[in-house]
């Protein structure tokens, strides 16, 4: 994905994108009970079937069948007067309903914001889905907002394991990736960041899992890492392994 | 005079083998004239108990082996777990003198109610039996023979074991199973069937020699094989001789028959 996907759109961090985001959930806070919808563009790239297949489109696998490029829509559910369920789609059409609040179509930043924000306070598919209506969002780039979220000890685990996922599907730089494993205190999440860290295929990210699968304070975060080493088929992650087994 | 001891010593052997043959195939056909399900109770190894449910234990050191639905191993500790020496019990389930099933047992017997046959046998003969099971049979009931094979208070069936893992005419799942069974076998021989990861160390190594393994077949066996022979830690050793197993390379059975001191 962070290959194919362009980031053309700044993502701007000003009081008024606050401002406009905090729109979309004083609109979506009017609705006491029932389910709202709104949809928005999505990033280029980003494929769906409408009916909750998500894929995205790279130099590999652009052929096999074709993207429907967006909008990605959203629907969330109220339950007196608190968000309890997102579900995302990327493509397809809204059903005929008249008992949906249509919000209508947008804006791509102020979506992702609010999203990234319901995302911290959800937890499960609701958040996973928030998150992704996030990043699918053609908001630019979302990576800072991301890393926050990755260091925000107040956050649930598993939503600071997604936002680290896209983190690294993004196209930060492996060294910021990095940086951000200095910033994960439970297992958990350094045993998820071995992986997203093999994902990058790069010098950088082959080295910090040597580094992982040298010193991390835990045995099982350090067997991940040698485990993803071992994905890589670096030349380097065989000579670690042989290290390893020498007396 | 030297060469009539040797003709003397051949042919006692060809009449020992014969007469355990013979044995076996009565055993067979006595299995196969039984439709439905036969257990054939037999002595096991002195060092082996079990729960008489599935639960085997201390067939390779500390190893224990569950054989319900599915053959799984692992590791336990048995002073806490009813276990209790002998007999094997192999339950057979066999149509229109076929068999298509064989599960492993030992300790004690269960009322079982679909057993109508029940079949009181020599370590000898069931180890005859089931070793032409492993041999002749074309179906995974071969590689299902190989447990209670192993079991039997009898000769290790290794060599046995090694004609099958190295005849390119078996099945895959067969030669496979064959070769996983060699490879415990070696691993008690060498003496390391209980090397576990005790240490963070051992345990790093063990993960080692899985990521070695993973790597495409002609740069991982070459690796295992190293490894197998010469690894200096146990635990990466026997993690070494394991996945060597898994890879169902026929190379690995050359390393086994070598560590096994037979060839």
């Amino acid at each position: 994905m962070r290959h194919a996907l362009l980031f053309a759109v700044p993502f701007a961090l000003g009081s008024a994108g606050a401002l406009t985001a905090q729109s979309i959930a004083d609109r979506v806070n009017t609705v006491r009970d029932g389910t709202v919808r709104m949809s928005f563009p999505s990033r280029p790239g980003v494929c769906g079937d409408g009916m909750g297949s998500v894929w995205t489109r790279n130099a590999r696998d652009e052929s096999w069948r074709a993207c429907v490029a967006g909008p990605i829509r959203v629907v969330i559910g109220r339950d007196n007067g608190t968000t309890v369920s997102v579900r995302t789609r990327v493509g397809g059409e809204w059903s005929a309903s008249g008992s949906e609040t249509d919000l209508g179509r947008v804006s791509p930043e102020d979506a992702a914001r609010y999203f990234l924000r319901l995302a911290r306070e959800l937890s499960g598919r609701n958040s996973n889905d928030a998150m992704s209506a996030a990043v699918f969002a053609d908001a630019g780039d979302i990576s800072p907002e991301l890393a926050r979220l990755v260091r925000d000890r107040d956050a649930g685990v598993e939503t600071r394991k997604q936002a680290l996922f896209w983190f690294g599907q993004l196209d930060a730089p492996t060294k910021e990736l990095v940086r951000l494993y200095d910033t994960l205190d439970a297992r958990s999440l350094r045993e998820h960041f071995t992986f997203v860290v093999s994902q990058r295929h790069d010098n950088e990210a082959i080295d910090k899992l040597i580094d992982l699968a040298r010193t991390d304070r835990d045995t099982e975060v350090r067997k991940q890492a040698m485990f993803w080493l071992g994905q890589t088929k670096d030349p380097r992650a065989i000579k670690f392994f042989h290290d390893v087994l020498v007396p | 005079m030297r060469q009539f001891v040797i003709a003397a010593g051949v042919i006692a052997g060809v009449v020992a083998t014969n007469a355990a043959s013979l044995q076996g195939q009565t055993l067979s056909q006595r299995i196969a004239r039984s439709d439905g399900v036969v257990q054939v109770i037999y002595p096991s190894k002195s060092s082996v108990c079990g729960d008489g449910k599935g639960m085997i234990g201390h067939l390779f050191g500390q190893s224990m082996y569950f054989s319900g639905d599915n053959t799984i191993q692992g590791r336990s500790n048995w002073s806490s777990r009813f276990c209790e020496p002998g007999p094997a019990r192999a339950v057979v389930s066999v149509a229109s003198g076929e068999i298509t099933r064989i599960r492993a047992y030992v300790g004690p017997r269960t009322p079982d109610e679909r057993a109508v046959t029940t079949i009181d046998a020599s370590a000898a003969e069931a180890s005859a039996w089931l070793s032409e099971v492993v041999a002749r049979n074309e179906s995974r009931v071969a590689s299902d023979a190989m447990l209670p094979l192993l079991l039997a208070d009898a000769p290790e069936p290794w060599s046995l074991f090694l004609r099958v893992a190295r005849d390119s005419s078996r099945s895959r799942g067969v030669r496979h199973a064959a070769l996983d069974w060699l490879g415990r076998g070696v691993s008690a021989r060498l003496g390391i069937a209980d090397a576990g990861d005790d240490t963070p160390d051992d345990e790093m190594r063990s993960q080692a020699v899985f990521a070695l393994s993973q790597r495409p077949r002609g740069e991982s066996v070459p690796d295992l094989i190293e490894l197998a022979r010469s690894a200096k830690h146990p635990s990466a050793r026997r993690a070494a001789i394991f996945w060597l197993g898994q890879t169902g390379d026929s190379r690995a059975a050359d390393v086994f028959a070598d560590l096994l001191g037979l060839r």
